[in-house]
């Protein structure tokens, strides 16, 4: 089945360790500023896994728990883009992300901009089909404020009133009730487009209960990331017309106890992203996934086991891109004078360099101003 | 002030003023709807009762009744002792070796009136027990939530007491300590939500469940946990308006800076805070050194060793070295309490709240200086909201806040006078799946307050469920009265009464909707139908009425 191309974004809420994900073992700051439990390994009980590339002046390993991103990377589907993020300096979570998700770095917002980098490539790209974005999760991801997008946890949840004998009188309320009222009206008809989109996929009329999914590969069990990418799966293959899709995955504020915390917060990722990608079979031609974070942390660990808010971190792109198992862009280095505000790994990629790059590489885009208004980056190489 | 006397005969005299002559309709109607504007704002959901109340003793000594209201009400508190939560564990053990036996009871509530000293054995790792009983105390907050939510006469207060909550947000369910002691946060809250904002700010920054949740329970020297420093200015004081850090990379070029008085903050304010507030931990026995221990007491406690207490200089103000204990922590809650960001931040936020998502610049600034003005009140927080109230803007603005999933389902049961009996917090569960996370919520900006996260179609979807089944047994929670009969009520009087309940303005409608669902008589005799079609006719008319824009919004 041709299917235009898909974008899922994977977003670390919390403002990830980006050293600790993609490790610079070899380098002298990094080992002075952390203790060995909060450090990448290179040998011992658990080592990171080895990153060839090119810089011989540091070696990288993947953090012990990305031990399925290292075979995507290894096999050639995986990209890495370390010292990347937001040029703004700031380490708040929320002005981060807000920054981040509108994509405007000091670009002012056009009338009638929905308000989020999504909502603009969706205004931009006009795509058709019932469902050409999903958030998955209860709330509406800033990056999607404003623009035509589902939001749930599991499609079935779009369904009105599934099974019950007044669902088709709420269905034709919701349907003309809320004609005059501006704020409610257009989310009322979305539900009740998508509510009537899904009825004929998953609803199954003769014994009223939902289809249930099934996956062509399992997932992972007690692994929080394994249902939201069910569904994003589920989206994809169902012929509902999805574009974009988000997935938010909590957790990676690490303050106090990282190291316990990222045993099995990158375990999580890595095996529930690859279950994920097996599942979508041949599809995976279709589909490209960053993952991302607003920020990383500070080189230098706190008296509590933990790491606090820092700067430039690492993107992890995996897709069909022509130049996987690679690791992108330039590698700043740890020494204090190159440190950001002598304190953090520097940005040195713009975010939206890699993020220009899947819109046009990719999803087909050719102005990627017209989604990060005011960028002129130049391509950083994901694909030749 | 009213007396309950005064408040009876007002109230009887509207009864009589039901019976008005055509003339004055037009009036009535739009006195009638303000009315709805006000309770539908700051109450959990507008009653019958409530709107002859406040029809009968006008709007603002209504309002003045509520602020006047003491803080605990013998009715809310029979309530809450009458309660049983379910609490349901299997057999186990635990590393330790510790067993434990299967168990399914309902139990009171009585972690809400517990002393802290109490519930220190929650988190004590030698005493074995289940994670369901660790956590006990933060379900049954949650459980008196719904109920005082729903009950409690004084609903301006709760209303405030919700708003704080969302300020001060923590997740109760981040690790067991939270958990233990949110009773006690949930009281900080409580005691101050109408009252002055420094004293609340002060208990909130020595709040157990505060300090384990933004991890300020581990920070010492050096280098700080910033964890709560970064939240304790972005969310709780001077707000991300005024965080600077993307303008200025040295605090002396901060306006104001250099003559003390900083306009905004850096992240060198944020480092420096985090100095000022090392050491101020939690009394929970934890090990501070080799044959030392923290007290046992379940409440604050501030840890001289961890203490960073060399000079600092924040917001340009400079803090000498080796001050007393918790001094440099309180003169930053000084500073910050009287900021007039933090005067601008909560105006801002509590306009939002009350009245509508981009509320007008000028009312903030309004309501910002009467907030500085009365940073010394026991009651400064009482002068803001009085002043929002009686603002032109206030009663013009016609409802546009879109009602979040506790707040529909609310005031769905407040209006059927449901009774919420508390045995299961079920709909916690229900709640979560339109993103309303009961005293849950991951980040510690609270929930959005904006109409843009609450119009997904999943949300929307979720009330849609509760509009049909919050009365059909589904939550476990709450009980309603669909059999009495007025006398020789009318097929459409009696779905008049439900649908009327919700949404006055949509009676019509509703009934209109039932006719072509049922096609009954309008004037039969609702007592002789089955109650089970009775029931059910109400239940369908409850739902259509919260499915109106009128109930959707407030």
């Amino acid at each position: 089945m041709a299917r235009d191309p898909i974008l899922v974004v994977v977003f670390l809420r919390g403002g990830a360790d980006g050293l600790s994900l993609v490790s610079p073992v070899s380098d002298d700051n990094y080992i002075a500023a952390r203790p060995q439990m909060l450090r990448v390994l290179r040998n011992g009980d658990a080592p990171g896994r080895l990153i060839r590339q090119d810089n011989a002046e540091v070696e990288f390993r993947f953090h012990p728990g990305l031990g399925a991103f290292a075979d995507l990377y290894d096999a050639g589907d995986m990209s890495l883009i370390h010292a990347s993020g937001l040029t703004d300096a700031t380490r708040s979570h929320f002005d981060a992300e807000a920054r981040i998700e509108a994509g405007l770095l000091g670009a002012s917002l056009p009338p009638g901009d929905p308000g989020g980098w999504i909502g603009r490539w969706l205004a931009a790209a006009s795509p058709r089909g019932p469902m050409p974005a999903l958030a998955v999760g209860a709330m509406r991801p800033a990056s999607l404020i404003g623009a035509k997008a589902a939001v749930a946890e599991r499609l079935e949840d779009l369904l009105i009133g599934a099974g019950h004998w007044l669902a088709p009188q709420m269905r034709a309320r919701l349907h003309s009730g809320f004609g005059d009222h501006g704020p409610l009206m257009a989310p009322m008809s979305e539900l009740v487009g998508l509510s009537d989109a899904l009825n004929a996929l998953i609803w199954n009329e003769a014994e009223a209960v939902v289809k249930d999914y099934v996956p062509d590969q399992p997932y992972p069990e007690g692994n929080g990331l394994s249902a939201p990418l069910m569904t994003v799966a589920q989206a994809i293959k169902s012929g509902m017309g999805l574009r974009v899709a988000t997935v938010d995955v909590p957790g990676w504020d690490t303050h106090v106890n990282q190291a316990n915390q990222f045993d099995n917060l990158t375990r999580g990722l890595s095996e529930a992203v690859m279950a994920f990608w097996r599942d979508l079979g041949s599809a995976q031609q279709d589909v490209s996934v960053v993952v991302m974070s607003e920020f990383g942390r500070r080189l230098r660990s706190n008296t509590a086991g933990g790491t606090d808010h820092g700067r430039g971190n690492v993107m992890m792109v995996l897709g069909p891109q022509a130049r996987g198992g690679r690791m992108v862009g330039r590698w700043p280095g740890l020494t204090n004078d190159v440190l950001e505000e002598g304190a953090d790994l520097a940005v040195v990629t713009d975010y939206r360099a890699v993020l220009s790059q899947l819109l046009t590489g990719h999803l087909g885009l050719a102005d990627p101003g017209l989604v990060f208004p005011g960028f002129a980056g130049s391509p950083i190489g994901l694909w030749l | 002030m009213l007396t309950r006397r005064d408040f009876h005969t007002r109230m009887l005299a509207s009864l009589g003023a039901l019976v008005m002559p055509q003339a004055a309709f037009a009036t009535e109607m739009s006195e009638a709807a303000t009315d709805e504007i006000w309770l539908n704002r700051l109450t959990y959901g507008a009653t019958p009762a409530l709107r002859a109340e406040i029809g009968a003793a006008g709007r603002l000594t209504w309002f003045e009744t509520q602020l006047a209201m003491p803080r605990d009400q013998p009715d809310i508190s029979e309530r809450l002792s009458a309660a049983r939560l379910q609490i349901s564990y299997a057999a186990e053990s635990d590393q330790e070796g510790h067993s434990w036996p299967a168990l399914d009871e309902l139990r009171g509530l009585t972690s809400l009136t517990a002393n802290p000293v109490d519930l220190v054995r929650l988190v004590d790792w030698s005493v074995g027990m289940p994670y369901a009983e660790r956590v006990r105390p933060a379900d049954e907050v949650m459980a008196a939530t719904l109920i005082r939510a729903v009950h409690a006469p004084q609903q301006v207060r709760e209303m405030m007491v919700g708003f704080w909550h969302e300020h001060f947000s923590v997740n109760a369910h981040i690790n067991e300590f939270a958990a233990a002691f949110f009773p006690f946060h949930d009281q900080a809250v409580r005691s101050h939500a109408l009252g002055n904002f420094r004293a609340m700010l002060g208990a909130v920054a020595r709040s157990p469940s505060m300090l384990y949740y933004l991890n300020n329970d581990q920070s010492q020297a050096s280098p700080a946990n910033e964890n709560y420093a970064r939240e304790l200015l972005e969310l709780h004081t001077l707000g991300a308006a005024t965080y600077l850090n993307d303008l200025y990379a040295n605090w002396r070029e901060v306006p104001g800076a250099e003559a003390g008085a900083g306009e905004g903050y850096i992240d060198q304010d944020v480092y420096e805070v985090a100095r000022a507030f090392t050491g101020w931990s939690v009394g929970d026995g934890r090990y501070l050194a080799e044959g030392v221990e923290a007290p046992r007491s379940g409440t604050f406690n501030y840890v001289e060793a961890w203490h960073d207490p060399y000079q600092k200089r924040i917001l340009g103000r400079e803090f000498q070295p080796h001050r007393g204990p918790m001094e440099d922590g309180d003169e930053v809650l000084d500073i910050l309490s009287r900021h007039p960001a933090t005067a601008r931040f909560i105006s801002e936020k509590l306009a939002r709240r009350f009245l509508a998502d981009a509320p007008p610049k000028e009312l903030v600034a309004e309501l910002a200086e009467v907030f500085l003005t009365h940073a010394d009140a026991p009651d400064q927080i009482a002068h803001v909201l009085r002043r929002l109230v009686q603002s032109k803007t206030f009663s013009a603005t016609p409802p546009e806040k879109v009602r979040r999933p506790f707040e529909f389902l609310t005031a769905l049961f407040r209006a059927t006078g449901a009774e919420i009996t508390g045995t299961s917090n079920a709909f916690v569960w229900h709640l979560a799946r339109a993103g309303w996370q009961v005293h849950t919520y991951g980040p510690p900006t609270g929930h959005p307050d904006t109409a843009g996260a609450w119009t997904g179609a999943s949300t929307l979807n979720r009330l849609v469920d509760y509009a049909i089944e919050a009365h059909e047994d589904w939550f476990e929670v709450a009980t309603t009265d669909f059999s009495s009969l007025g006398p020789g009520e009318s097929y459409r009087d009696f779905v008049a009464r439900f649908a009327g309940a919700l949404a006055p303005g949509r009676v019509d409608e509703v009934v209109a909707a039932l006719q072509d669902v049922y096609g009954n008589d309008p004037a039969a005799l609702v007592a002789e139908m089955p109650d089970d079609d009775r029931k059910g006719m109400a239940r369908m008319a409850v739902a259509f009425a919260a499915l109106t824009p009128d109930f959707l919004l407030r």
